[in-house]
């Protein structure tokens, strides 16, 4: 009975397809409301399911010249990894499935993951401008990596735990986003350069490289891609309001912060313009990396003449 | 049992067909027209037409697309890059004409640097009269492609009426 329970949690409720039917919701919210900033309509609310399946039915094209297990298996690896990184994340403010210390760092390499797999995928893909898209996206994995992750640990550090749980639990009672503003801002960019949006969307830029990394791949091993990237956007958004907004709480208020998050990312995506490569590599180190670390350094004097 | 599979194949075939109409990825190709009619398909993308209420996308890659958008008459040149282009879309995939030189050849009719019309070297699924066609114009015949695939009917051929020998 135990076991059906937990087999059945996993497919469903926290992970699996409410997961990825939350991400396509999410997906749906950031273009409507990107189209209504272009004032326009916009998509209909079920256009990403929609999307999904077309992709799933139609087919697969593999190019002659790519290794087998790699053009098959990594959208896989992809989608589970973003999947594995929602179990120790409080996704809709409900409290993580699983959490030991020190599972913050596992949920952000984990969600690295997916930009390595669209990088080897593109190296894979045997065509010159996949091969570009994945060296712009392996680069700019560099450049927000470091600044995302400080960003994060400033919360961790204030609370005085690795733990995400016990983070957002400590968080309930403190609003990092007042105490930390800079930090705040850090990460709120650095989300828009995990999930490659505009003005971080050098690696897929349509009209440079046609489609980035992906450019070879068609039917399942696309959707694949696609709803991996949509679930990564749920879990980092969880993961920057549970830090930064509030903690969890109430699952309701919860989802009202991340679309405000959402709101200011859509917000950003349409009144900004693609940067070049070089130039979001520059502004992460020079700026990012260097606000990031000296809101560390203010928590740690802080602490430090606290104690 | 045979009854229930037929059932669930039923239903499967309803849901991707849905999915094939209310996403409709495009990819834009000039085989050799004047640029007038492209002007135009880029006119519909703009937001004042807003063509992603319908699911509407123009992908860079033919390997994401499902409707090869043709314009103009197809040169002995761009033949091959036409062909290319479409075997290297996945199944289902469409091929809408936009234009009059893609129905007939148009102005450039009887070139000697021209093939033909589009329908010479690809199977065309629906024809967008016009020189050039108003985006309302390519918004509908694209609409029609959709309503049929929907309904699993072809587009209806067009019959020209026979030319008059004075």
């Amino acid at each position: 009975m135990n076991t059906i329970v937990s087999l059945l949690s996993i497919m469903f409720f926290p992970v699996g397809i409410s997961l990825i039917l939350s991400g396509m919701l999410y997906e749906w919210a950031d273009r409507k409301l990107v189209a209504r900033f272009q004032n326009r309509i916009g998509p209909r609310w079920f256009q990403p399911l929609a999307d999904t399946i077309k992709l799933l039915s139609k087919e697969e094209i593999k190019p002659h010249s790519v290794n087998n297990l790699l053009f098959y298996g990594l959208p896989i690896v992809a989608l589970s990894g973003a999947l594995t990184a929602a179990l120790y994340t409080p996704i809709l403010g409900f409290a993580p499935t699983y959490s030991f210390q020190g599972d913050l760092i596992v949920a952000l390499y984990l969600l690295s993951l997916l930009t390595m797999c669209t990088g080897l995928a593109g190296w894979n893909g045997a065509s010159r401008f996949s091969l570009i898209g994945a060296t712009r996206s392996l680069t700019q994995l560099f450049a927000y990596e470091a600044p995302f992750l400080l960003a994060l640990l400033g919360p961790a550090m204030a609370a005085g735990t690795w733990t995400i749980k016990d983070i957002s639990v400590y968080a309930e009672n403190h609003w990092m986003f007042i105490a930390q503003p800079v930090g705040f801002v850090v990460a709120l960019i650095g989300l828009m350069g995990k999930l490659e949006l505009p003005p971080f969307d050098a690696p897929e830029a349509e009209t440079e490289i046609v489609a980035g990394a992906l450019t070879e791949y068609s039917g399942r091993g696309l959707a694949l891609f696609h709803i991996g990237k949509s679930v990564e956007l749920v879990v980092a958004i969880s993961l920057v309001t549970a830090f930064y907004l509030g903690g969890v709480g109430n699952p309701l208020i919860f989802l009202l912060k991340t679309l405000i998050i959402l709101l200011f990312m859509a917000m950003l995506q349409s009144m900004l313009t693609r940067l070049r490569i070089d130039q979001t590599v520059g502004m992460w180190w020079r700026f990012g990396a260097l606000l990031a670390l000296l809101q560390i350094l203010v928590i740690i004097l802080l602490k430090g003449w606290l104690a | 049992m045979n009854v229930s599979q037929n059932y669930v194949s039923q239903l499967m075939g309803r849901i991707t067909t849905w999915a094939r109409v209310n996403s409709p990825w495009a990819i834009h190709f000039n085989s050799g027209s004047c640029n007038g009619c492209d002007i135009e398909i880029l006119a519909t993308l703009t937001p004042r037409y807003d063509i992603e209420r319908f699911g509407i996308k123009l992908r860079g890659s033919p390997r994401h697309a499902d409707v090869l958008i043709c314009t103009g008459p197809v040169t002995r040149q761009a033949r091959e890059r036409l062909l290319r282009t479409y075997e290297q879309m996945p199944d289902p995939k469409f091929v809408v004409a936009v234009g009059s030189c893609g129905i007939s050849g148009g102005v450039f009719q009887g070139c000697y640097n021209i093939v033909g019309h589009i329908n010479e070297v690809l199977p065309v699924d629906a024809f967008i009269p016009g020189c050039p066609p108003r985006p309302e114009a390519i918004i509908d015949g694209i609409v029609k492609l959709l309503t049929h695939l929907q309904n699993g009917t072809r587009p209806e051929p067009i019959q020209f009426a026979p030319q008059e020998t004075a």
